[in-house]
């Protein structure tokens, strides 16, 4: 098993406005996979077919080597869950609620929960429909942990927190990573976070899958080229132009993917100047990418 | 499992269960007051019986309103969490609607225990005139199992989909509609008094709520 | 004035003369006064029968034993019905029964689905011609057009005697009655005082049927407002209100005097009608097919002799017979069948599986 998730040719439909189609995406074991994609891509949608939540149509879903929804409670009780919204009863205290996530979960740690309690400063007698939103994140994660999963399936866990406690989860996170070399799927609007600890990115766009590879590929990948003299249409280029800006006196802006250095000689080929290469950060590729998806300018 | 399921149903259902328990014991008491006093005449036993048949109609009410409520209460956390909560949880589904549905039965047993320790103490406490006889024990197995197909009745409408509701109100409402044109076309049909003998006479669904609920009698 | 004188003497020893002598003479008209007014009897109902015929003209004769239903053409099913009827009322009647073939029913069958006139035959019973077969019995039995008893016997009764449909749950009201009544006797009698079972019966002849029936003074005030507080309380302009009062208020003397008040005839008997006729009907039973005839036969009896005298043994065997009949048809105090508990667990488990079947759980 080289994949943590393999989902393959995956069709749903929710309702008639929404479809995912031959979705093709794999997670690799250890990896920390970043989904990304615009509010409505179904981001959320493909982790709850992951675990067995929704049904597909059709096609394919495998799980720590295991089919899906076949076998949903065995992958389940390996897999640890930060949904989107906070879902747990509101009438529980946060005692109550670990003794209650602990009944189901033969590899809950409770020494473990104890520390994660301790040092998430959560009240253990308050209910969890009084906590604040940290808190209830806090607590998301805390269950999510404690069980000691393989697989971390994470729905955008720090939406909506402040920084100090986006901080102390995500740190949660990566100490548990760091140790148990467990996989994380994890979705999210802070494309920054993502960046700093990501090494595997996904982007999705209305149901489909933009693109799927190795974070350092993507960024290194993306650039910002000043480029004077270029034709209007350029041919049999090396790399994918994404956008192609017109600057002032005649300069043009490219954005490009699958850049390399050895690229360079291209633009003489096409009787073109290469001023400027500058680099892009995840966000402004990720921009970049959803526009050319959306409708490429150029 | 079983224990923090009952533990969190508790929680949502606790005022129901113990205000229910508290009707429950004091139905019987109540039933029984008057017409059948230490003091009172023996020839009052018709008095005593339709006293206690005039209570008696508030049984199959009382349970019902527990099967309904419970079952409510049962699934209100997780229709709150929009049951991803449930979902994910490493167990079968089934396994999962088995413990709700076996601790919300769990919990409807502290009303089945007062209403036979009410009907135990009423009947113990009452003059009964010779030729009458209390039933207890009966009344309140009666009880238990009223109140458990009330609670399954609304335990499995309040774990349907929105689709499932459409689909039973759309029955409903074809049963109206079979019936309207029958009635404009003067034909001899009686849907409704059909379905009425289908449901509450044995062995329909309901025929448990049927009939006369004496806690004394001949 | 003067022959007056005369006369008296007369008179007087024509009184002593007819004393003496014309006794027998007139006992012997009075016999054959009864012999034609039984012959009248005779041929009025055989009057009656040919009025019933020439009403009927036309029309079908159902024959089933000595039962005759003389009826016009329809679809009812008078037939099944006859054949259902016959066997009870042969056996409440026995040999008696025969006089139904002289008495037959007139049974007027109607279409209810239309507004057409219903067939007007004088005297007859009419009924919707869709009734079921049950219903026809019913009619049939509750209709039998046997030569009514005497009046003694219906009086007691409260009554003529018919058949009775649902035997069972007719033994079964009478065991709540010998609970519930508001009478001692009535009470007694079911723990077992046979002397009481022929008062609560009204068996035991007396001038004061309420010291009799009702001798202590809560059984009187538990009849007081059990049957009669609305009734007095409005009657003759609320005029005994006052009385009704002091009843209410401990009075014993008063509520006597209330049920003194009431109109002839209007103090219930301890039990009712039915209690009484399931008397009959065991007295009709253990006395076989002559037994109806002798009830009926000796009308100047007193209603006990008349009773033991059909069934063919004692007052109190029949009595005590009675009684057991009674607390034998005990009536089920709880109204689940046996297996009902079973049928509710059932379905619990049958809307328990439409739970998971619920598509919000069907993922796999």
């Amino acid at each position: 098993m080289t994949n943590a998730i393999e989902i393959h040719q995956l069709h749903y439909r929710a309702g008639r406005a929404f479809e995912i189609k031959q979705l093709d995406l794999n997670v690799p074991l250890g990896a920390i996979y970043g989904f990304l994609g615009p509010n409505g891509s179904g981001k959320t949608t493909t982790m709850r077919l992951v675990l067995g939540l929704l049904r597909p149509l059709a096609g394919r879903i495998t799980v720590l080597g295991d089919a899906i929804p076949a076998n949903a409670p065995r992958v389940l009780a390996r897999v640890g869950f930060v949904p989107e919204q906070p879902h747990l009863d509101p009438t529980l205290t946060v005692r109550e609620t670990l003794a209650f996530q602990a009944a189901f979960y033969p590899t809950w740690d409770w020494p473990w929960a104890e520390r994660l309690l301790r040092q998430f400063e959560l009240q253990e007698r308050q209910p969890f429909g009084r906590l604040s939103k940290g808190q209830k994140g806090k607590l998301m994660m805390l269950l999510a942990l404690a069980q000691r999963p393989e697989l971390l399936v994470l729905d955008e866990p720090t939406d909506g927190l402040d920084p100090v406690v986006r901080r102390d989860v995500l740190s949660a996170l990566l100490d548990y990573v760091s140790q148990r070399r467990a996989t994380v799927f994890i979705s999210s609007h802070l494309v920054h976070e993502l960046e700093r600890f990501c090494d595997w990115i996904g982007v999705m766009d209305n149901g489909r899958l933009i693109t799927e590879v190795p974070m350092e590929r993507f960024k290194n990948g993306l650039k910002r080229l000043r480029v004077t003299g270029a034709p209007p249409t350029a041919a049999a280029a090396p790399f994918i132009i994404l956008a192609r800006e017109h600057a002032n006196g005649g300069a043009e802006t490219w954005v490009v993917r699958d850049w390399e250095p050895e690229m360079a000689a291209y633009f003489a080929t096409i009787g073109a100047a290469l001023n400027d290469v500058i680099d892009l950060d995840l966000e402004e590729g990720f921009v970049e990418l959803l526009r050319t998806f959306r409708g490429p300018r150029s | 499992m079983f224990r923090v399921m009952l533990y969190s149903q508790w929680k949502w259902s606790r005022l129901i269960v113990a205000l229910g328990s508290i009707a429950a014991f004091a139905l019987p008491i109540v039933s029984v007051q008057g017409a059948a006093r230490a003091d009172s005449n023996p020839l009052r036993a018709g008095e005593l019986l339709q006293a206690v048949q005039a209570w008696g109609t508030l049984y199959p009410v009382l349970a019902a309103a527990l099967g309904l409520l419970v079952a409510i209460a049962t699934w209100a956390p997780d229709h709150r969490g929009r049951h991803v909560h449930a979902l994910s949880l490493p167990l079968p589904r089934w396994r999962y609607v088995l413990l709700r549905f076996g601790a919300g039965g769990t919990l409807l047993a502290a009303p089945v225990i007062a209403v036979a320790a009410g009907a135990l103490l009423a009947t113990w406490s009452a003059t009964i005139p010779a030729g009458l006889q209390g039933y207890p024990v009966a009344l309140a197995i009666r009880f238990a199992l009223a109140v458990l197909v009330a609670y399954a009745v609304f335990f499995a409408v309040s774990a349907g989909t929105a689709r499932t509701a459409g689909i039973m109100l759309g029955l409903i409402g074809g049963v109206i509609l079979v019936q309207i044109i029958a009635g404009v076309a003067n034909l001899d049909l009686d849907l409704f008094g059909k379905l009425q003998i289908v449901v509450l006479n044995w062995p329909g669904p309901l025929a448990i709520f049927s009939g006369r609920w004496m806690l004394i009698d001949v | 004035m003067c022959s007056w004188r005369w006369w008296l003497p007369l008179l007087a020893a024509s009184v002593r003369t007819l004393a003496g002598q014309e006794v027998p003479r007139l006992q012997a008209r009075a016999d054959s006064l009864a012999r034609e007014w039984r012959r009248a009897n005779a041929l009025a109902d055989m009057v009656d029968s040919l009025n019933h015929a020439r009403a009927a003209g036309g029309t079908d004769t159902i024959s089933v034993g000595a039962l005759r239903i003389v009826t016009n053409p329809s679809p009812a099913r008078l037939r099944q019905a006859a054949a259902r009827a016959w066997p009870v009322i042969d056996s409440l009647y026995g040999t008696e029964a025969r006089q139904l073939e002289q008495r037959p029913y007139l049974i007027a069958p109607y279409d209810p689905d239309t507004t057409s006139p219903k067939p007007m035959l004088r005297g007859a019973i009419q009924v919707p011609w869709d009734k079921d077969v049950a219903s026809l019995v019913m009619i049939l039995l509750t209709n039998v057009p046997i030569g009514r008893p005497d009046a003694a016997l219906q009086n007691w009764l409260g009554g003529p005697v018919l058949p009775i449909v649902h035997p069972e749950p007719a033994r079964a009201a009478v065991y709540v009655q010998l609970v519930t009544a508001p009478s001692q006797a009535a009470r007694s009698c079911f723990l077992g005082v046979m002397s009481d079972c022929r008062t609560a019966l009204a068996l035991v002849d007396s001038p004061d049927p309420l010291r009799q029936w009702y001798p202590s003074a809560a059984e009187q005030r538990a009849l007081v407002f059990k049957s009669f507080a609305e009734f007095l309380t409005f009657s003759d302009h609320g005029a005994h209100k006052p009385a009704l009062q002091s009843c209410r208020a401990g009075s014993d003397s008063a509520c006597r005097e209330l049920l003194r008040s009431l109109p002839p005839g209007a103090l219930p008997r301890p039990l009712t009608y039915d209690a009484r006729a399931a008397l009959v009907h065991l007295a009709l039973r253990l006395g076989g097919r002559e037994a109806y005839h002798r009830l009926v036969a000796t009308p100047g009896k007193p209603i006990a002799d008349r009773l033991a005298g059909a069934a063919g043994v004692s007052v109190d065997s029949l009595v005590s017979q009675w009684r057991s009949e009674i607390l034998a048809a005990r009536p089920a105090p709880v109204t689940v069948p046996p297996w009902g508990p079973w049928a509710a667990l059932g379905w619990t488990a049958v809307f328990a599986v439409c739970a998971l079947r619920s598509s919000r759980w069907r993922v796999s």
